[in-house]
């Protein structure tokens, strides 16, 4: 069988376990009996499917930049959907975060006692959607995958959410369906313009497509394409989520357990970004060179505002919201930049944030669960009762902000290096001020590390706290090593996807143009 | 058809071709036998034959021989009739399922529900095999008589009787529009055969073209009505909400399907085709005003769905959008998408009636969206059904909703005659209509219990049904490939005259 396949496809199984499992299991037994064993369940499903998804990184060949390790077969042939899935350069390293991510949040969840059984199904049900997402090269796949994440969630922020959960999970449910639902016309509209000039062989298959277009036998009319890029656009911004689509994302932040807040960071709002790399650029080339400085600028705003808004917060979930708003507006400026520097530099980003922001939710998490407060002014000093919390916790918010030799630094770094160098109008500009987002990001940081970590223990509460306990270790200590691998040795993932990135610039602007990346 | 050539050669009788009308009547006079031969006490053999009876009917679809027409052409056997009656036994199964916990739990009289219910079935099934307008007026008849009666069947309850007496009063009002606007075409072609009409209206021998264009104007509000499009949609949300559950289901699904067959049977084969003249004006004329009916119908249901706070008057609206939908398919002329629609539709909206039948309680005193307040984890087999059925409804992958949507807003997109602002704005109402189909699974979910809940009892029958319904919900959503190739290559031969006056444009 095929291994992404297997990868997509374990956690379902798992949930299926998990839903067969109550037959069995609640005779006679009253409830909550049985909650450990559904954690341990879900724990071993998602690690399982962790070392599944390093087989395919051990598969994977560098020298290819198309889609690798594939499965066709036939799904709805009348309309040529097939259920083709396999992994490029770019979405290889999406699935692993997915993979890497998904055990930790399970063990972050474990001080979850509330319907334990149907968490855990909606987290693994998540976990299949958004690998999905990741692995699927047929473009009605794509958006069935694309829309299943959404169920879960909504779940999972609603039921097991805080106080305004409601609200949030409603209004995250709206703004993400509205996206995508403009999405699908655009997507049948560009299944049909390439029917068209195939003479008639229709096909969903994104590659193919995509190199129809490449190669100029696909053409949309011009008077379309700027309606069915923004439709594309419009579904990944809401995703992203760029300024000014940003306003569901604090309040699911905030109001989603930390499970499904390290979910949301780390894997979801890179949906919306791998979107538009897959979507947006080799789609419509021309399209995304003339909007380029505008989105660029929404971006750098996006950088600017979220730092901006992220330092004024009382909250650390929402300022770590915030700043998510912010470190993804770098991932759209590098996308936007097409250069080959700034495009790894954008997935990199990618990675380092849904590493480090699912770390900084966690240790969020963490002193939640002891004081059930998340405002800064309730802590102060907690590095005197907890040590390695802190220790953890300070290394985590310096690879955030970019301190080099940890990871945030080098996706940034390329990031604006690219940016600099990037034939877009005005894109000199564009990476200066992006840069004062670096700044900015040390300024709230810092000054939250400041207010919660350092100084005198103000308040008695904070004086017994109990450091870290074992399974809090485990689920910190790989975020916190990934966090240093990533930035000591960035090569290790940049060799895999350069291939790839490298085509979509090429899609973008064609061949000779662009800056070259020195090896 | 003549009277001067009746003989037994040119009648070409075939009782094969009428077999699952005959199989479904029978069924219904026998269960009235075996209503006043058994005792009190062993009532469940009702269901049990209905269901065999409608079993053996849907054997003797598949029997049905591919483009016949016989008895004097009264009736045919094409793709649409083996489709549609296929879509309407598998209602009538689910809502014998479903009804035997209804009958059972209210003390009602099973033995004349379930005869109502296969009467009703009988008429649905002629509706969509009628080759001849007499035939879809008798099917018509049938159907919506049987259906009055099965929504006052709760005699005791002021909302039922308010139901029926509705239903009966502008339904009957509504089959007057579509008998006047018979006769009136009658009056302009000479005939009352379908296809001799189209023939009549191709031919350019039709001498008042004005009585002609009344008459298909009539039919089309009369249709219009029973298939509860806007602006003929006023009696929908009192009747489905005083009607009890079960039948609400079923006359929400069944009855309608069965008129969308007629409908297109009656309108692509008798009112268009030609590349130019008379059929051709004909053609045009009923599609735009088709186009603009499904428009107007979708948003209406959709936008006045929003503001319901009773589930049933909810699901009444959406299932005036739903018909919207389905017409959008309808204008495309691709009856495939149509068929699949009204398929989806069908299971997945009696899958949603089927909860909220056990959710509302014997008598349907909880209808109310905020009765079911934390309910949710309480009966989680019931509640997490209801929340998928809603979910298909709204068109969330991966359930079947979404694929008959995609069907119908790609076949739109393509078709020859610009339909996209018809995609762009029902894509709108599905983005419009997620908001209310969320709003009972956030009561049910998200909201704390109301004290004094009991879990409902779930019968075997309505377990199957549910779970019947939910496999299709998710079958025909994920893999609907073997099913959707079944329908392509039989739905071309209706298709091949309007593509044919769509390309002329």
């Amino acid at each position: 069988m095929n291994l992404i396949t297997i990868t997509t496809f374990l956690p379902l199984a798992g949930a299926v376990l998990l839903l067969l499992s109550s037959a069995l299991a609640s005779r006679g037994a009253g409830r909550g009996s049985h909650d450990n064993l559904y954690r341990w369940i879900t724990l071993i499903v998602t690690t399982a499917t962790f070392f599944v998804s390093l087989g395919v990184i051990k598969e994977f060949d560098l020298t290819v930049a198309g889609p690798q390790l594939t499965q066709k077969v036939p799904w709805i042939s009348s309309l040529g959907a097939n259920y083709f899935v396999g992994v490029d350069g770019i979405s290889v390293w999406l699935v692993l975060l997915t993979t890497f991510l998904m055990p930790i949040s399970i063990l972050a969840s474990w001080g979850v006692t509330k319907r334990v059984r149907e968490y855990m199904i909606f987290m693994l049900t998540l976990e299949t959607g958004m690998i999905g997402v990741f692995v699927s090269w047929d473009l009605l796949l794509f958006y069935l995958f694309f829309e299943i994440t959404l169920i879960p969630m909504y779940f999972l922020i609603g039921v097991w959410g805080g106080e305004r959960r409601v609200y949030a999970a409603i209004k995250f449910f709206i703004y993400t369906v509205v996206g995508s639902l403009l999405m699908l016309v655009a997507l049948i509209a560009v299944y049909f313009y390439n029917a068209k000039a195939t003479g008639g062989v229709y096909s969903f298959d994104i590659y193919d497509i995509t190199r129809n277009i490449a190669t100029g036998k696909t053409v949309i009319p011009e008077n379309v394409k700027l309606w069915l890029w923004l439709a594309f656009a419009l579904a990944f911004f809401i995703k992203v989520p760029l300024f000014p689509f940003h306003t569901w994302l604090p309040d699911a932040h905030v109001e989603a357990p930390t499970a499904g807040s390290i979910i949301l960071a780390g894997v979801l709002l890179k949906m919306g970004t791998y979107g538009l790399m897959r979507f947006n650029l080799p789609f419509f080339p021309d399209i995304s060179q003339k909007v380029a400085p505008y989105v660029m600028a929404l971006a750098v705003v996006g950088i600017i505002y979220g730092a901006l808004v992220a330092m004024v917060q009382p909250d650390m979930k929402k300022l770590v919201a915030y700043s998510s708003v912010s470190h993804l507006g770098f991932v759209v400026l590098g996308i936007f930049s097409f250069t080959d520097l700034a495009m790894q530099g954008a997935l990199y980003q990618m990675l380092a944030h849904g590493v480090s922001t699912g770390a900084l939710f966690l240790c969020v998490g963490i002193v939640y669960d002891r004081r059930h407060t998340r405002m800064i002014a309730d802590y102060g000093g907690i590095a005197t009762p907890m040590p390695q919390y802190s220790t953890m916790f300070l290394i985590i918010a310096l690879s955030s902000l970019g301190l080099p030799l940890l990871n945030g630094f080098i996706g940034e770094f390329l990031i604006l290096l690219g940016a600099f160098a990037s034939p877009v109008p005005h894109a000199k500009l564009f990476a200066v001020l992006g840069a004062t987002g670096v700044i900015l990001s040390a300024v709230y940081l810092l000054w939250m590390l400041q207010r919660v970590i350092f100084g005198e223990v103000k308040k008695r509460e904070n004086a017994e706290l109990e450091d870290l306990d074992a399974r809090e270790k485990w689920a910190l200590v790989p975020l916190v090593a990934m966090a240093i691998v990533m930035g000591i040795a960035p090569m290790l993932f940049l060799r895999a996807s350069e291939k790839s990135v490298n085509g979509v610039r090429e899609a973008v602007l064609g061949k000779p143009a662009g800056v070259a990346v020195e090896r | 058809m003549q009277l001067e050539n009746l003989n037994l050669e040119t009648l070409n009788l075939n009782y094969w071709a009428i077999a699952p009308e005959i199989i479904t009547s029978l069924t219904g006079v026998l269960l009235m036998l075996v209503d006043a031969l058994q005792k009190k006490a062993e009532r469940k053999l009702n269901a049990v034959v209905a269901l065999v009876g409608l079993v053996l009917a849907l054997l003797s679809v598949f029997r049905l021989d591919a483009g016949g027409s016989y008895f004097g052409d009264m009736v045919v056997t094409d793709p649409i009739r083996v489709f549609f009656s296929v879509i309407i036994l598998i209602v009538a199964m689910i809502a014998t399922l479903l009804a035997s916990q209804f009958v059972r739990d209210e003390g009602l009289p099973p033995g004349e529900f379930f005869t109502l219910l296969l009467f009703g079935t009988a008429g649905m099934l002629m509706l969509a095999s009628a080759g001849d307008l007499v035939m879809v007026f008798l099917g018509l008849e049938i159907a919506s008589i049987t259906t009055y009666v099965m929504a006052g069947y709760r005699r005791y309850d002021a909302r039922a009787n308010e139901s029926s007496l509705k239903y009966f009063l502008l339904g009957s009002f509504a089959t007057a529009f579509l008998l006047y606007g018979m006769a009136l075409v009658y009056g302009a072609t000479g005939t009352t055969n379908i296809a001799k009409i189209g023939a009549a209206v191709n031919g350019g021998q039709i001498e008042y073209p004005a009585l002609l264009l009344v008459g298909v104007a009539m039919m089309l509000v009369g249709f219009g009505f029973k298939i509860a499009s806007a602006p003929f949609h006023m009696w929908t949300p009192d009747v489905y909400e005083g009607a009890p559950t079960i039948v609400t289901g079923f006359m929400s699904t069944g009855p309608k399907a069965a008129v969308f067959a007629a409908f297109l049977r009656v309108f692509a084969a008798g009112f268009a085709g030609g590349s130019a003249g008379l059929g051709s004006d004909l053609h045009t004329a009923w599609l735009t005003a088709l186009a603009v009916i499904a428009a107007v119908t979708m948003t209406v249901g959709n936008v006045i769905a929003i503001s319901q706070k009773n589930i049933k008057r909810m699901l009444a609206y959406s299932s005036i959008a739903h018909a919207g939908y389905a017409l959008v398919g309808f204008v495309t002329g691709e009856y495939a998408s149509v068929a699949f629609y009204m398929l989806v539709y069908c299971v997945m909206s009696l899958g949603a009636f089927g909860v909220i039948q056990l959710l509302a309680r014997a008598g349907d005193r909880k209808t109310e969206i905020a009765d079911y307040a934390g309910v949710g984890f309480e009966a989680p087999g019931l509640t997490f059904s209801l929340s998928i059925f809603l979910l298909s409804l709204a068109g969330i992958p991966p359930t079947a909703g979404f694929m008959s949507k995609f069907f119908v807003f790609k076949t739109a997109w393509d078709a020859p005659y610009n339909l996209r602002w018809l995609v762009v704005l029902a894509v709108v109402n599905s983005i419009i209509s997620i908001y209310y189909y969320l709003y009972p699974i956030v009561v049910m979910f998200f909201r704390p219990l109301a004290p004094g809940f009991v879990r409902p009892k779930v019968s075997l029958g309505t377990a199957i049904a549910l779970i019947v319904t939910l496999f299709g919900t998710f079958y025909l959503g994920i893999l609907p490939n073997r099913l959707i190739n079944k329908m392509g290559s039989g739905s071309g031969a209706a298709q091949a005259t309007q593509t044919q006056v769509l390309n002329r444009r």
